[in-house]
């Protein structure tokens, strides 16, 4: 599971969920990808479940890009606590997803089974998306 | 690569406020420049201009009231989101002048079963006659097996094309398919792991405090 080693701190502000993708918005290594169409906090758990649910359909075969990384901690206060006494523990590690941004990709499998594989992948994540092949791919 | 001709007006006003106007009106804003020439601001028809440019390297015949100019699309500014076309960077180039340009690679024929063919480098950069320029550079894979690599100075060039990238460039790599790791059987060592992360996390939470190191993982998984 993708998590930092470490940090310089350990809370932080939620990220800001406006706005588009700047960068990372094309398939850039792979043949086909997946590209957000909504803003998501995407957790480690998700990538990791999305990645499994990619490679258990390719089985042996193809390679597969992670092109987000879940750099930003979210906190959460326990059940039943009163407000205040501060901030709360850090809970999940997310990265801050905007529309537009290509967030896996793909290569190495036919397009019928690439094309199941990242929709396999896409159940799992917490946002819209679609299926983009790279431009100038055959 | 043929031409493209396409009625183009002169843009007076600029700035993000006009260039959205522009675009309100199926127009899209461009700007043409090269040889040293002045710069010149102008509009192009959305429709046909965004049909136009779908091919990599368009040579594009831009028609401004009788004065023409041969470009080349050298930049497309696309949305993220709707794909729609939003700028275009025209170089004015001449007939029979050579141009530097990144031409996409694209496999041709089947690599022995059971391999995976990764391509490495999916464009490579070549000198060509602006008028002459390939869609695509094509790569042969058919035979290839497990350790073979076809490198930039295998790419199958056309007549009258010089390869400017390094030759020994890795542009496809056939290897054999990787160990993936699945997931199987991580929940009974997950769970595991999560208890004794947990205890661990409860004994050290003073000292991961001063030193600013976090493991939000544990409490993650034992939900």
């Amino acid at each position: 599971m993708l998590i930092p080693r470490r940090v310089k701190y350990r809370k932080q502000h939620h990220p800001r969920r406006g706005g588009q993708a700047s960068g990372g918005t094309t398939v850039s290594f792979g043949e086909w990808g997946i590209q957000a169409l909504t803003p998501a906090y995407v957790t480690n758990r998700q990538i990791e479940s999305a990645r499994i649910a990619m490679t258990r359909h390719i089985k042996r075969g193809g390679k597969v890009w992670i092109n987000i990384y879940p750099d930003r901690p979210l906190t959460k206060k326990p059940a039943e606590t009163r407000m205040g006494s501060g901030k709360g523990s850090p809970e999940w590690w997310v990265a801050n997803v905007k529309p537009g941004r290509v967030l896996f990709e793909l290569s190495g499998v036919n397009d019928e089974v690439a094309k199941e594989a990242l929709r396999l992948a896409v159940h799992k994540l917490p946002l819209k998306a679609r299926i983009v092949r790279r431009e100038g791919g055959e | 690569m043929s031409e493209k001709k396409l009625p183009a007006e002169m843009r007076t006003e600029f700035g993000k406020g006009a260039a959205r106007r522009l675009r309100r009106a199926e127009q899209i804003p461009a700007v043409i420049y090269g040889h040293g020439d002045d710069v010149v601001h102008v509009s192009l028809p959305k429709k046909d201009t965004t049909l136009a440019v779908r091919t990599p390297n368009a040579l594009l015949r831009i028609d401004i009231h009788g004065d023409e100019h041969l470009t080349l699309a050298k930049q497309v500014q696309r949305d993220p989101v709707k794909q729609i076309v939003e700028h275009l960077d025209l170089l004015t180039v001449r007939r029979g002048e050579k141009v530097q340009v990144d031409v996409n690679v694209v496999i041709i024929g089947e690599a022995e079963p059971g391999v995976v063919v990764t391509l490495e480098a999916p464009t490579v950069s070549i000198e060509a006659e602006a008028t002459h320029l390939p869609s695509h550079l094509d790569v042969n894979i058919t035979g290839h097996d497990i350790g073979d690599h076809v490198h930039a100075s295998d790419v199958i060039l056309p007549s009258g094309v010089t390869l400017l990238t390094e030759p020994e460039t890795l542009v496809v790599n056939v290897a054999s398919p990787a160990l993936q790791d699945l997931g199987e059987g991580e929940e009974a060592e997950g769970e595991e792991a999560a208890e004794g992360e947990e205890a661990e996390a409860t004994e050290t939470e003073g000292e991961a405090a001063e030193e600013g190191e976090s493991k939000p993982e544990s409490a993650g998984e034992s939900e």
